[in-house]
C-alpha cells in the first residue's frame, strides 16, 4: 500500500482510470481515521479529547493500491480536484435521453454480452 | 447486500450509519468503465447500504455525496451537513482574502 501526498495520489488515480478503460474496476474508499494505533488513541481519549481526525482515501485497481490522508486544511482543494478527475473519466454511463432509444438499446446489448462472458466453468 | 432504489434514501441512511459509528464507517465507490457501472457502498461492518447505477446523471449526485462525506469525516459527525453547498462559498471567501493579502 503506497501512501502518497494528495497531488501525486490524484495523478496516480487518473492513471488508474486510464488503465481500466477496456477492462477492470477502480475502487475508491473514504474513511475517517486518526492515523494512530488503538492504544495511543485510548490514552489520548482518557487524557483529553484532542484527537485530530483525518480522512483516509484509498484507491485500487485490484493490482495496485494507493492511499492518501487528508487533514481539515487539505480536503477542500482535494475535493475539487477529485471531482474534476471523476467527471473527466466517468463518461461510460448512460445518458438518460428518451429520444436516444437506439443508444440505450446498444448499451443493453453490450451489458448482455458482458454477462455471457463470466459463465464459463471448468470441466472436471 | 441491501441495494437502495431511492438516491435520497441512500444518502439519508448512509449519513445515519456514519453518525452512529464514525470510527468504523467507510464509503466505497466502485467504477467499471467497460460495463458503464457505478456502485456505492456505505458500511460500518454491521449495517450496509448500497446503491448501483448506470446513469450519467447520478455522477453529479455522487459528487455531492462525496462532498458531504469529506466534510463529515474531516470535521466530525456533528457537523451540520444540510448546507454543504452553503459552506463552500464561505471557505472560498476566506481564501480570496488570503490571496489579496499576499499581493
Amino acid at each position: 500500500m503506497v501512501l502518497l501526498q494528495p497531488d501525486p495520489f490524484l495523478n496516480e488515480l487518473t492513471n488508474m482510470y486510464e488503465r481500466t478503460k477496456e477492462k477492470g474496476s477502480v475502487w475508491v474508499t473514504f474513511k475517517r481515521s486518526s492515523m494512530k494505533p488503538k492504544a495511543k488513541r485510548k490514552k489520548l481519549e482518557s487524557a483529553g479529547e484532542v484527537i485530530e481526525y483525518r480522512c483516509l482515501v484509498r484507491a485500487t485497481d485490484a493490482k495496485k493500491t494507493i492511499s492518501t490522508s487528508l487533514a481539515a486544511k487539505d480536503y477542500l482543494r482535494f475535493q475539487a480536484s477529485y471531482a474534476t478527475v471523476l467527471k473527466a473519466h466517468m463518461n461510460a454511463l448512460k445518458k438518460r435521453e428518451r429520444k436516444d432509444k437506439k443508444k440505450s438499446a446498444e448499451g443493453e446489448k453490450k451489458a448482455a454480452a458482458d454477462q455471457n462472458k463470466p459463465t464459463s466453468k471448468p470441466n472436471p | 447486500m441491501v441495494y437502495i432504489d431511492s438516491w435520497d434514501d441512500f444518502v439519508e441512511r448512509s449519513v445515519q450509519i456514519f453518525r452512529d459509528d464514525p470510527h468504523s464507517t467507510r464509503y466505497v465507490m466502485k467504477y467499471r468503465h467497460c460495463d458503464g457501472k457505478l456502485v456505492l457502498k456505505v458500511t460500518d461492518n454491521r449495517v450496509c447500504v448500497k446503491f448501483k447505477t448506470e446513469q450519467a446523471q447520478d455522477v453529479k449526485k455522487m459528487e455531492k455525496l462525496n462532498n458531504i462525506f469529506f466534510t463529515l469525516m474531516v470535521r466530525g459527525p456533528d457537523v451540520d451537513i444540510a448546507e454543504v453547498t452553503g459552506k463552500e462559498p464561505a471557505e472560498q471567501q476566506v481564501s480570496k482574502k488570503g490571496r489579496g493579502r499576499r499581493q
